[in-house]
């Protein structure tokens, strides 16, 4: 079975800088990492590796230093990386990144199978994912918790509004995964493995043969036209009484504000 | 010159990152008061490869680099340094000197369950009367047949509660230590092998520091690392090595020290604005943050003047020294910074505190680094 998960590497919350040009972001090595969600969609491809073999690509588009998230993708057990990069790639909104990410996927060919985080912790539009299976004309289901299933044939389960959904798909088919199981940690010996064994594949907008009108600025169908940090109003409120009175209000405020059901 | 780290070295720390964040953090401050070693943190330790870190692949080991290992070992301190300590000296002068100085049989039969964590490893060399003097040991070793009986009465071992595989430095020639100065591996369970009483540590608590008794201990001569009269070179490259380390773990608590501060100071209020927003406090953390800065540069440094295989007394000497300094003077402004709280068991400040205050004694006291730097100086020529 050949999956293919779709990573993206962001910026810690607290390191965001934006360009106040641009209104991008400004990336840096030392404060990225790979989308967490992204983990989790890795986590479940190398459990489905394992039940029914196969290989892991992993691939991103972005700059250069986007290779870091690949690596570390490696690291925790793909088996390949793609790099997808070119100057012209650069400010493609959600409609554009899926495009790239298409063309990249058309290159390699051959899959059963494509994961995505069901968002990302930076960005933040859920989009990607949905946008690339309509890119690719797949069947796509979102939020997904657990995949079973035998080759070509799964029983997905996705949550969504406090229900429990089965879903029955055929390969190929794009998820987005919301699981919270975490990857194992590598050893030390497994990254040095790693660099030993593989290398990154780097590929441009002609290497992808993609249309240049469709990637980037031109490409993309919205834009930023200002962006302002959003208020964070923080309140403190004081509640009176004796321990039993305070537990009362305290438990009514959050039933008020939907907090505890 | 390019000091940025690689791709590689970035992903190693991570793991050592990753593993402090989620195994050690939450039982740090417990195993400290409690004074108790961790087992349950060793297996997963040995799983990612952290008791053989630079050690040969054959034997087990991940064979990084040495900046690696310093990376490695700075981020296990900087969240508990009693397991930084606990490594430094297992990879640093345990695990380091056989593979360097073993014989193939003996590399085979100790360095693969050290590597793996089964067995933890404990370097001896200081005695009631023999310290920073390393000359004035009165350990003995005394051929007999094809064994060694060896008597000695060791101090302040680090991991001396816990280590299986220790390597104790004691003379064959109680006539002339400086000729009969050797290095010998005794395994715990030996017959006449006792585990004497653990300090009772200021700082480290959570390293089961002890003394370790040999009385009339029969081991083969097979055990004998290096030659006979060849400890002192042993003892010395081993701790020139295991300076970095040491560096590495100062660093380590030099940066817990700040984060521990930057955290605090941003949360505490007084005169209606967080600490941060004060002048005086922000002095302080600009000079703990320069100094991090500077002591990593440095141990990074020694680090990568031994992977080049140059001469590594004065480089890993400055390294510790400053450091360890370092280490010391950033915890105490740390502690400066929380004010009351920073002298309460309630926040993790005092351990640093505490702890980073023997980085400037173990290992090579400040002054035994100065006069090896000075050593080194004097002997260098005009350039």
């Amino acid at each position: 079975m050949d999956i293919i998960v779709c990573i993206k590497q962001v910026v810690a919350g607290d390191r965001v800088k934006i360009d106040p040009r641009t209104y991008s972001l400004v990336r840096s090595s030392e404060f990225s990492y790979i989308n967490p969600f992204d983990l989790f969609a890795l986590e479940m491809a190398i459990r489905l590796k394992k039940e029914h073999s196969g290989s892991i690509t992993a691939i991103t588009m972005g700059p250069k230093i986007s290779e870091e998230v690949l690596w570390e993708a490696l690291t925790l057990g793909a088996d390949r990386a793609i790099l997808l990069s070119d100057p012209q790639f650069s400010a493609s909104d959600t409609l554009a990144t899926s495009y790239v990410l298409g063309m990249g996927i058309r290159k390699i060919g051959k899959f059963d199978m494509i994961l995505c985080g069901m968002r990302t912790t930076d960005g933040d539009t859920g989009q990607v994912g949905p946008q690339l299976a309509e890119e690719l004309g797949l069947p796509c289901i979102s939020a997904v918790e657990k995949l079973e299933g035998e080759k070509g044939s799964f029983r997905v389960e996705r949550v969504s509004d406090g229900f429990r959904e089965i879903v029955e798909v055929s390969a190929p088919a794009l998820l987005t995964v919301s699981s919270k199981t975490a990857v194992r940690l590598p050893s030390l010996m497994d990254i040095q493995d790693t660099f030993t064994r593989n290398s990154i594949g780097c590929w441009n907008l002609e290497d992808l043969n993609a249309d240049p009108n469709k990637v980037g600025r031109l490409g993309s169908g919205t834009w930023v036209e200002g962006l302002t940090p959003a208020a964070q109003k923080k309140s403190c409120i004081f509640i009176e009484g004796d321990a039993r009175e305070q537990a009362r209000v305290l438990l009514s405020k959050l039933i008020e504000k939907n907090l505890f059901s | 010159m390019d000091l940025a780290l690689s791709i590689k070295q970035k992903q190693l720390r991570r793991v050592a990152r990753q593993f402090a964040k989620t195994e050690l953090a939450p039982i740090a401050k417990e195993i400290d008061e409690e004074g108790r070693f961790p087992w349950e943190a060793v297996e997963k330790m040995g799983s990612l490869n952290l008791f053989g870190i630079q050690a040969p692949r054959k034997y087990g080991g991940a064979e990084t680099d040495s900046i690696s290992y310093c990376l490695v070992i700075e981020e296990i301190s900087r969240v508990c340094a009693s397991m930084g300590l606990m490594l430094a000296v297992h990879n640093g002068v345990v695990v380091h000197p056989i593979y360097q100085f073993g014989k193939d049989e003996q590399k085979a039969k100790f360095l693969s369950p050290l590597t793996a964590g089964e067995k933890i490893g404990a370097f001896c060399l200081t005695e009631p009367n023999a310290g920073s003097d390393a000359m004035a040991i009165e350990s003995t070793a005394l051929r007999e047949g094809d064994s060694y009986i060896v008597n000695a009465n060791k101090i302040f071992v680090t991991n001396g509660g816990v280590a299986d595989i220790l390597i104790i430095f004691a003379s064959v020639d109680p006539g002339n230590v400086k000729k009969g100065f050797s290095a010998i591996l005794v395994e715990r369970g030996t017959p006449g092998f006792e585990v004497g009483l653990l300090e009772n540590n200021c700082g480290m608590r959570a390293n089961p520091v002890s003394s370790i008794i040999l009385n009339d201990c029969r081991v083969p001569e097979t055990n004998l690392l290096g030659r006979e009269g060849e400890g002192f070179k042993v003892a010395m490259a081993a701790l020139d090595s295991g300076r970095i380390g040491i560096a590495a773990q100062a660093v380590g608590i030099a940066q817990g020290a700040l984060d521990a501060s930057l955290k605090y100071a941003k949360e505490r209020i007084q005169f209606r604005v967080p600490l941060a927003q004060h002048q005086a406090i922000q002095l302080m953390l600009a000079d703990m943050g320069t100094m991090v800065e500077a002591a990593r540069l440095l141990t990074l440094n020694a680090a990568h003047v031994k992977d080049q295989g140059g001469d590594l007394a004065a480089p890993s000497a400055m390294a510790k020294l400053f450091a360890g300094r370092t280490a010391s003077k950033v915890a105490s402004l740390g502690v400066q910074i929380h004010g009351g709280y920073g002298y309460s068991k309630d926040y993790p400040i005092e351990r640093y505190f505490r702890d980073a205050r023997a980085t400037e004694i173990y290992e090579g006291t400040n002054e035994i680094q100065q006069i090896v730097i000075a050593r080194e100086l004097l002997k260098r020529g005009e350039e």
